[in-house]
């Protein structure tokens, strides 16, 4: 009873959120430098075509009834047609959306394959000089832009060594997990660092807690202090920064989707600001902010599974 | 440098002795790597580079651009304008047939022309002159309004690319711009050498074989030699350089200047420098006073010729190109029609400008505010070297760095002093680029506000002029009044580099920017 409650409140509280970042979106993209119809225009449009775009878009209409519209537009599932693609942004953004969900969710499966039993390996073995090892590797991946992670790995996996492609995009599943292990790799490293320091040190402190020498102490076997003791507690903190980072990772897929060539909704972003085109940038802006509400919802569910005390909140 | 050129063009489209027929290879495919996707691969409505330079692949023009700029037969075999230049007859080829099988008419022809005459489309404004095109069996007739030289490059132009009509009518769509889209996901029926097999936005696309086009190879045989022409979209330079490098592409389009070097030492690769009608230029606002009301030291025709003498072209050229531009001698391209110029504008010589500037009045040094694009290094490289160049005359550069938009929009309400800018022709005829950049009542000469009488009178006759030799003569003198009245900073013209694998021969980049997979082959 009290789970599903918190469930409700909690699905009740992303409606203001949504209508902040409505708001928020549609001044921003109107605060950008630049006239879009003349973005769109081309150099070559005569002032006439301009004012032509201008009011085929709507633009010349006031402020507070462009609002309106948008509100009005978006509620209904029509977020306008792409300039710069010459289709319906809905249709644009389905199209792409899988792409980036997936490259998303391998990375991140990546950085927990990675960064979970290094984590183990280096908490149960505390400053010894495996922990150094492992811990000075990832710092390099945290300190590194993910960027120059992908070109680094481009060039000597892909192109030296030719054991993956140079970017691209797969044509199945299996394809896929072919195709987009690079750009994978090169977020998940990042990610991994970051889970890593976090997960070793909930484990440390957690490894050294009363209750786990208690557990020892009533000779429970080591597999059932680590699952049910160990693991449950130390996670609460990691799952936190994990559904953080995937927050995070939605923005860095505008840099590995260009470097990898990822027909993703990062990419189109990308291109969507550089055309000024506003229906577009509205619209992924708003997908995003599904995307990252919806990854902190299940962080807060996995949480309030793993800790009782958070449902009561 | 004009007499090189046909031999240069000749080579570029492969039909210099060095290729004989008897090395041609048929059947194979062929990848090429682009910097950004298609979105509508359609005559009327594509606005984008990557979607204009596609078109002649899938529509064929009634006429074309042979190689040394000379407008050929195309789908019509023969062209011939009356004698008061107010109408023009075609005669289209016997036995011509689309992708699908079905005939191509008089009837489709209308049909594309009439489209492509749609006020709403970005294209509608080259075919203004005409007034009515009309069709008896394969002979067609365009009325003109006025007389108007343009027409036959026009109509060798991709905005008028021939459309199946009872194909295009059955698309979806509410109107000509959305039943265009449709047209162009569904594997849309094509007159030019490839039709679409498939497409995934934004990533790839394949063009296959056209079996009923109707160019001829060197064989004999009907063009084109290569069963299929397969895209992947790679929008970073380094990563596109990569996967030619790694043998996953045969062409990597777009290589930056600064890796022609290290790629034309790669014995597995052709580094390809095709003339274009890309020219590199600066605006500068010759109004006289400033938006601020200021008074503008621009205006002083001895100023910007002073400024022009200042620059050393061959060392931005050297820096910015990495030496595979060359400068500018005209205000158009010298791979443009008329083109008139016989030798570089302003030769560096310092002296010289600093004596006009003491001519113009000049001593108490000069205040000047250069635009740029933000995130350009090839903008912010130009800003430096300029900085240098200009501070021993007493000018004082400032930059000011601001997004394609914004410029976009100081360049229309001249609130700019010289800001940089880049052109290429779309229209094998001079007229697109002078009109651009000299014809005040077009769009203030490409923002200067430069208003020059005989200029504009000149441009207007030429605009109707039917005498071949007369138009000529209207050219080279509005060349040269632009070359001396000096409303830009002339900088330089540079090339489409292209690296392609050496498996491939005959793929060509023409001057236009347009892709011509027609007569390429890869060699087994």
């Amino acid at each position: 009873m009290a789970s599903i409650s918190y469930l409700v409140a909690r699905l009740l509280q992303i409606i203001p959120t949504f209508l902040l970042v409505m708001v928020f979106i549609f001044l921003l993209v109107r605060m950008l430098p630049g006239d879009p119809a003349i973005a769109m225009a081309e150099a070559k449009a005569t002032d006439a075509q301009v004012e032509q775009i201008r009011h085929n878009l709507g633009l010349d209409q006031p402020l507070p009834v462009q609002f309106v519209i948008f509100v009005k537009n978006t509620l209904t599932g029509d977020l306008g047609r792409s300039i710069m693609l010459k289709a319906p942004v809905t249709e644009v953004i389905l199209d792409r959306l899988p792409t980036t969900i997936f490259l998303a969710l391998y990375s991140v499966v990546l950085a927990i394959v990675l960064a979970g039993p290094l984590a183990f390996l280096a908490a149960s073995r505390v400053n010894t000089t495996t922990d150094v090892v492992i811990r000075s590797v990832f710092q390099i991946g945290l300190s590194m832009p993910v960027f120059y992670i992908g070109l680094v790995l481009l060039t000597v996996l892909a192109a030296q060594l030719r054991w993956f492609p140079v970017g691209g995009y797969g044509k199945n599943f299996l394809d896929n997990l072919h195709h987009l292990i690079l750009p994978a790799l090169s977020v998940a490293l990042y990610t991994s660092a970051i889970i890593l320091r976090n997960l070793r040190a909930s484990l440390i402190e957690v490894l050294d807690a009363d209750y786990v020498q208690f557990a020892r102490a009533k000779g429970l076997s080591t597999r059932i202090i680590m699952t049910r003791h160990v693991l449950r507690n130390a996670l609460v903190s990691t799952v936190t920064l994990l559904g953080l980072s995937i927050g995070n990772l939605m923005s860095g897929t505008l840099v590995t989707e260009t470097v990898f060539a990822i027909p993703g909704v990062g990419r189109l972003m990308l291109e969507a600001i550089f055309a000024r085109d506003y229906p577009l940038i509205q619209g992924l802006t708003l997908t995003f902010a599904v995307l990252v509400s919806v990854v902190f919802l299940l962080t807060d569910i996995v949480q309030s599974m793993l800790d009782p005390r958070l449902r009561k909140a | 440098m004009k007499r090189l050129l046909p031999f240069l063009l000749g080579a570029a489209l492969g039909l210099s002795a060095a290729t004989s027929a008897l090395a041609i290879e048929r059947g194979g495919s062929m990848s090429f790597a682009r910097y950004d996707d298609s979105s509508i691969i359609d005559p009327v409505w594509a606005d984008r580079n990557p979607d204009l330079w596609m078109i002649t692949s899938l529509y064929e023009t009634l006429l074309r651009n042979g190689a040394d700029g000379v407008i050929e037969p195309g789908l019509a075999e023969s062209y011939e304008v009356s004698a008061d230049g107010k109408s023009i007859a075609l005669k289209l080829r016997d036995g011509l047939k689309f992708s699908d099988g079905s005939p191509i008419t008089g009837d489709d022809v209308v049909f594309s022309l009439d489209r492509a005459r749609n006020p709403d489309g970005p294209w509608a404004g080259l075919l203004g002159s005409v007034e009515k095109v009309t069709a008896e069996g394969g002979k067609l007739t365009l009325s003109l309004k006025q007389p108007d030289p343009t027409i036959p490059s026009i109509l060798a132009t991709f905005n008028t690319g021939i459309i199946s009509k009872a194909a295009f009518e059955k698309a979806a769509g509410a109107n000509d711009q959305e039943k265009a889209k449709a047209y162009f996901d569904n594997n849309p029926v094509t007159s030019g050498p490839f039709t679409m097999k498939s497409r995934v936005a934004g990533s790839s696309m394949s063009f296959a074989r056209n079996p009923n086009y109707w160019r001829a190879g060197e064989d004999g045989k009907p063009l084109p030699y290569l069963d299929e022409v397969d895209f992947v979209v790679i929008p970073d330079d380094a990563t596109r350089i990569l996967k030619l490098q790694a043998g996953e592409v045969d062409v990597a389009e777009f290589i930056p200047f600064a890796r022609v070097g290290e790629l034309r030492g790669d014995a597995n690769l052709k580094m390809e420098l095709f003339p274009s009608t890309r020219i590199i230029y600066a605006p500068i606002n010759t109004r006289d006073t400033r938006k601020d009301g200021s008074k503008n030291p621009l205006a002083d025709i001895k100023v910007r010729q002073a400024l022009n003498y200042a620059t050393d072209k061959t060392m931005l050229i050297k820096l910015v190109t990495f030496d595979t531009g060359k400068p500018m001698t005209s205000l158009m391209s010298a791979a443009t029609q008329l083109h008139y110029g016989p030798e570089p504008l302003y030769p560096y010589n310092p002296e010289k400008a600093k004596q006009l500037l003491a001519e113009a009045g000049i001593d108490g040094g000069l205040d000047i505010t250069f635009t740029t694009l933000a995130g350009s290094a090839d903008d912010a490289t130009l800003f430096t070297a300029l900085q240098q160049m200009w501070a021993p005359l007493g000018v004082n550069l400032k930059v000011e760095q601001v997004d394609n938009p914004t410029r976009g929009a100081k360049n229309r309400s001249g609130e700019f002093d010289i800001h940089t800018y880049g052109w290429a022709n779309d229209v094998n005829d001079p007229a697109q680029v002078t009109g651009w950049l000299g014809y005040y009542k077009q769009r203030q000469a490409v923002g200067t506000g430069w208003n020059n009488d005989e200029f504009n009178t000149l441009f207007e006759a030429s605009n109707s002029e039917v005498d071949p030799a007369k138009r000529k003569d209207e050219y080279k003198r509005m060349q040269e009044i632009y070359a001396e009245n000096a409303p830009l900073l002339f900088l330089y013209e540079t090339p489409f580099a292209v690296a392609v694998s050496k498996s491939i021969e005959d793929y060509v980049q023409t001057p236009l920017g347009a892709n011509d997979f027609s007569a390429a082959w890869r060699a087994k």
